[in-house]
């Protein structure tokens, strides 16, 4: 997989490209800016581009501007966009009328390296990685939200969560500590109770979940 | 000397007698006033002329009509006068104008009556200078007395506006200020702490990578990542509470939507402002309304809730409300803290919180966007 960065703090760039390499993940460019991102992306055509969400000049969401004109450019480019914190606001700007290829996390997620390298694939592929932050605000923007949410269990709720991350059975099995039949419980319960059909791909399932939120809002 | 005493009455009566010689009327376009006063005119003048007539048939000798001059004259000046010192505005400098109106009116009266001693009878001292004195000593003295009021108060507002619009002006440069550096230090968390411990959970994730076959380790490194989310998160939450991202990057409506979002309460949103508003104007009315919801969520049990943003001419009008079960004390330690908020704005704060019928809070904050 070739991938391009695009982060402005040589720290958190660095520690990317050495916990990239070391799971031979060829990153391609390393750069600061937007207009730089949209340059290393015509050259290098990667397969996936990291973006921090906060570049400069602005310091605000230049990252994701340039993110979603990256997108524009080249329909077919994963793009996993990082940040400090998630906005629903953002993820659907992020997110327009194409689910496909797309990511949105917070920073810290990288450190659990075994997910993040996961949500990385599954983007570059065309899958959906949300964060559960992401996905507990959109929850909670619905009209009704509340009753939704409280006719989930926590234990449900928390696989629900990891579901939207892009997470495998097994995957939310492993994280949670249950078996991966237990898992499969959750989700037909949850399907039940959010009145979806259930699907065996994971960024399908994640597409269910963005499709039933998006028209309820 | 017969000049001095009938000059003004021929003034008066001469303007009338170019379109009428002898007497003035009404159809000339006079008030009635006006009409009165150039008839009691021209019978001062008929007056004057006529015992002149008297005297010089009477075989002349000592110009007693002289004396009749002067009593003639002295309504007329008085008139005079009057009428000069009643278009001064009303107050204390019309009462002073007044005075001296009386004042002069005296003092020409005495100088003419020495006048006439002094021609008539060759009287040699200037007698009237005490009263003349007198006079002006006691007309001065009423003005200091009438006036000093009007002097010192107006000294002291112009020097309480001067301090108000310096001290308008420092506040704004200081609430500016403090926006600025809050942004700044939110930054300076995004891009030290913040940055910092997201470095050291990537380490310690590929740490972990690394010793997959040796569990204790794994443990060990596992926690410390554990840790370090921990303090990310209660940074993120800390610089959310300092400047909140989405307030700084998209505005107060975004920031509001995300705020709602964020308490599940299906929070109602209404706005018609446009563009952005000044950063310590958002700030306020997004703390406001980050307050109100906080309060609803916790106190109300309401089952509606809503947030209205409007802009109206020079002023931001903000209000939050809830179907809960009200009685808000609008004293408590956190209305009151918005209250300072708002009105180190110069906006204003309304809260209408009747017991068992939901809570309205209401803010201006003035603006200029």
């Amino acid at each position: 997989m070739r991938v391009v960065i695009a982060e402005d703090l040589a720290l958190l760039r660095e520690g990317l490209v050495a916990l990239l390499r070391e799971n031979e993940i060829d990153v391609v460019a390393q750069v600061g800016d937007g207009p730089d991102l949209l340059r290393a992306i015509a050259g290098h055509r990667p397969d996936l581009a990291i973006v921090d969400v906060r570049l400069p000049p602005t310091f605000s969401d230049e990252g994701l501007r340039a993110a979603i004109e990256a997108r524009r450019r080249q329909p077919e480019l994963g793009v996993l966009v990082l940040s400090q914190y998630v906005e629903t606001a953002y993820a659907s700007e992020l997110i327009g009328e194409n689910t496909a290829g797309i990511g949105y996390l917070l920073k810290e997620r990288v450190g659990d390296v075994r997910a993040f390298l996961d949500a990385l694939q599954s983007v570059a592929a065309g899958g959906t990685v949300l964060d559960r932050q992401v996905v507990t605000q959109l929850l909670a923007t619905r009209e009704g939200a509340r009753d939704v949410l409280s006719s989930l269990t926590g234990r449900e709720r928390e696989v629900l969560e990891l579901m939207a991350e892009g997470r495998s059975n097994t995957a939310i099995a492993e994280s949670l500590f249950v078996t991966p039949g237990a898992v499969e419980k959750h989700i037909t319960s949850i399907f039940a109770k959010l009145d979806l059909a259930a699907c065996d791909e994971d960024h399908r399932r994640v597409l269910a979940v963005l499709a039933y939120l998006r028209v309820a809002r | 000397m017969s000049e001095q005493a009938q000059l003004p009455a021929g003034v008066s009566g001469g303007r009338e007698a170019r379109s009428r010689p002898w007497m003035p009327t009404l159809a000339q376009g006079l008030s009635v006033g006006e009409y009165i006063r150039s008839v009691m005119f021209r019978l001062a003048a008929l007056i004057a002329v006529l015992l002149s007539a008297i005297w010089a048939l009477d075989g002349q000798g000592y110009f007693w009509p002289a004396w009749a001059w002067l009593g003639l004259g002295v309504p007329l000046m008085l008139d005079r006068t009057a009428s000069w010192a009643w278009r001064h505005p009303p107050g204390a400098v019309r009462r002073v104008a007044c005075v001296w109106a009386l004042v002069s009116v005296g003092a020409v009266i005495l100088i003419l009556t020495w006048l006439l001693t002094w021609l008539l009878a060759g009287v040699q001292t200037f007698w009237p200078a005490w009263a003349l004195l007198g006079l002006g000593t006691a007309g001065s003295a009423y003005s200091l007395f009438a006036l000093h009021d009007r002097v010192l108060v107006a000294h002291g507002r112009r020097a309480l506006r001067a301090r108000v619009e310096a001290l308008t002006r420092t506040r704004t440069e200081a609430v500016d200020a403090q926006a600025a550096e809050l942004r700044r230090i939110e930054r300076d968390l995004h891009d030290g702490a913040q940055a910092r411990l997201v470095a050291l959970t990537i380490q310690l994730g590929r740490a972990e990578l690394r010793v997959e076959r040796e569990p204790d380790l794994r443990g060990l490194i596992h926690d410390a990542q554990r840790e370090a989310h921990r303090a990310i998160a209660e940074l993120r939450d800390l610089a959310r509470g300092i400047v909140p991202p989405l307030l700084a990057d998209r505005g107060l409506v975004a920031a509001v939507g995300s705020l709602a979002a964020r308490y599940g309460l299906g929070t109602s949103i209404r706005s018609d402002t446009q563009g952005r508003l000044a950063p310590a104007v958002e700030r306020a009315a997004y703390f406001v309304i980050a307050e109100a919801l906080t309060n609803t969520a916790k106190h109300a049990s309401a089952t509606r809730s809503w947030v209205q943003l409007s802009a109206e001419p020079g002023c931001l009008v903000v209000v939050v409300g809830d179907d809960g079960r009200g009685g808000a004390d609008p004293e408590g330690s956190g209305l009151a803290g918005l209250r300072a908020r708002v009105e180190a704005l110069d906006g204003r704060l309304t809260v209408l919180s009747p017991v068992g019928e939901g809570t309205v809070l209401e803010v201006g904050i003035p603006c200029v966007s």
